[in-house]
């Protein structure tokens, strides 16, 4: 790994983003892209230490000291990757050539590892009528989908229906 | 029974095996097979019960099925969901606090406080109830850029409350906190009402509904009134005493805290049955208006086609019952769906005619 890789201190993103930690992952919705993800633990404790102060090098070896094993810092730029790609980091390091076209997959093949390897997935966007008792006058509707509230009715041109 | 009804009937009674219990810390064992979650998976996720569901199975060896999968992601949504809805409350009722206006927030997050985890109980718009005096100002805040993107269903009063006026429901009213917020809700005894109430009004189609009448029912405190519960409005008592003795028939709810007079001595068969196949139907009921135009098109144009269109716009027997104001009882409900439609056809037929007259 170069020098300028080795002193990476990525930053996580803060804004805009609404964060719900459950007991074995945490999830992320974001506001300006209506995306939601989820991070296994190791993505999370990757991102949760996206301070602008640790360096890659540290934050696998904090990840090492809690999980009491040697962590190889290419999990941290696997996490770090998915975690760029899901526009969850102000500033992302320039990854080291030797993670170039490193995936998942490759990484489980190649270090064989204790830790569970770093993972973002992207959720569907939740829809608030799930849970509505019915939808009101002007909202957008599908026929044979959630009821139009009383004397309503789904109607209009195909894939722009809404309650009238 | 129709050949496709006793499809339904059988999926609404998986749902109900599934959800038995669901809002319990403790849930009771589960029997079910990967291909009856299968099947039921996408019922429960339109309904809005994939997290109960999930919480049902996580322990169990369906949870690596990909049905569950589905599952899973419906309750880490509602897991983000409670976060963002939580923020919109606090909004909204900030807004409210700073204009003096005094609301009480009805179903929704007021109900899911009930569950083990808020995020069992997805939180969908925001049901504001207002005195009628305050409607309109509230109207005007609320459409306020500040509360922008907060879905806000306004109610000036209680349609379902014709026995209770809007002075009694406030002043029976109390506070809980979200955070630093103070959020007004209605009383236990209101709200178990307004539930039970409301399930009817809808056709019961969502089972959800009836988990969060089990989940408040299984919670009451010794000093729950059942009189105010219940009401001076005898067919709304029936009402609220049939409902309840739905979770108990269909979820397993425990009604040992339910006293005498508010049993119902039992539930009649069409109502269990309407209820089962509302659940297994992935598209529940929603019946179109009955409108004029077409119905005298089809009249002139070909029998086969009113029919059609009548069968399409048929009432369903809870939504009848409730629309007519019957009684639940064992009498067949055909009366009240045929009553149901014509007062619908009727007032259509008014609308329709005031509006061509309008027109000429």
């Amino acid at each position: 790994m170069n020098s300028k890789a080795r002193i990476a201190k990525p930053i996580a993103r803060k804004q805009g983003l609404v964060i719900q930690e459950l007991p074995d992952e945490v999830l992320v919705y974001d506001l300006e892209r209506d995306r939601a993800h989820c991070l296994n633990e190791t993505a999370a404790f990757v991102w949760q230490r996206c301070d602008g102060q640790n360096s890659t090098t540290q934050i696998a070896r904090t990840l090492g000291d809690q999980l009491n094993c040697e962590v190889d810092e290419k999990i941290i730029w696997l996490a770090l990757d998915q975690l760029g790609r899901s526009y969850l980091l102000e500033k992302q390091p320039t990854a080291p050539p030797a993670m170039k076209g490193m995936n998942r997959r490759t990484m489980m093949r190649s270090l064989g590892i204790a830790v569970t390897v770093p993972l973002v997935i992207s959720i569907t966007a939740p829809t608030v009528q799930a849970a509505s008792s019915c939808i009101g006058s002007g909202s957008p509707c599908t026929p044979g989908g959630i009821p139009c509230c009383a004397n309503l009715s789904c109607s209009g041109p195909a894939g722009q229906q809404t309650c009238q | 029974m129709k050949r496709s009804d006793i499809g339904l009937r059988s999926r609404g009674l998986v749902i109900a095996s599934l959800l038995a219990g669901s809002w319990r810390t403790a849930p009771p064992p589960l029997n079910l097979s990967p291909e009856d979650l299968d099947e039921i998976t996408p019922l429960l996720y339109n309904s809005g019960a994939a997290a109960l569901g999930w919480r049902r199975i996580r322990d169990t060896e369906l949870s690596t099925i990909p049905s569950a999968e589905v599952l899973h992601q419906g309750y880490r949504l509602q897991a983000l969901q409670v976060a963002i809805s939580q923020s919109k409350i606090e909004i909204v009722h900030r807004l409210l606090q700073e204009a003096r206006v005094d609301a009480i927030l009805v179903k929704g997050w007021a109900v899911a406080g009930f569950y083990p985890e808020l995020a069992l109980r997805p939180l969908g718009d925001i049901d504001l109830v207002v005195r009628p005096a305050d409607y309109e100002a509230v109207g005007r805040i609320l459409a306020r850029p500040e509360a922008r993107g907060c879905w806000i269903d306004l109610h000036s009063g209680l349609s379902e409350f014709q026995d209770r006026s809007i002075d009694e429901l406030f002043s029976r009213s109390h506070i809980v906190s979200l955070r630093d917020t103070q959020i007004r809700v209605l009383s236990l005894e209101d709200h178990l009402a307004l539930l039970t109430i409301h399930l009817l009004k809808h056709g019961a189609w969502r089972p959800l509904w009836l988990c969060d009448i089990a989940a408040i029912v299984e919670s009451l405190p010794n000093d729950f009134d059942w009189k105010i519960c219940l009401g001076s409005d005898k067919h709304r008592g029936s009402w609220i005493s049939a409902s309840i003795a739905l979770a108990h028939q269909l979820l397993g709810a425990n009604i040992n805290k339910v006293p005498l007079q508010a049993r119902a001595k039992h539930v009649p068969e069409w109502l269990r049955e309407s209820v089962l196949k509302q659940w297994g139907n992935l598209f529940p009921g929603d019946h179109l208006p009955v409108q004029p135009r077409p119905l005298m098109t089809n009249v002139l144009t070909s029998p086969r086609g009113i029919l059609k269109e009548t069968w399409e716009r048929w009432p369903d027997s809870i939504t009848a019952t409730f629309n007519m104001r019957g009684r639940i009882n064992n009498f067949p409900r055909l009366p009240y769906q045929l009553g149901d439609f014509s007062t619908r056809a009727g007032r259509y037929l008014i609308d329709y005619l005031r509006r061509a007259a309008a027109r000429t």
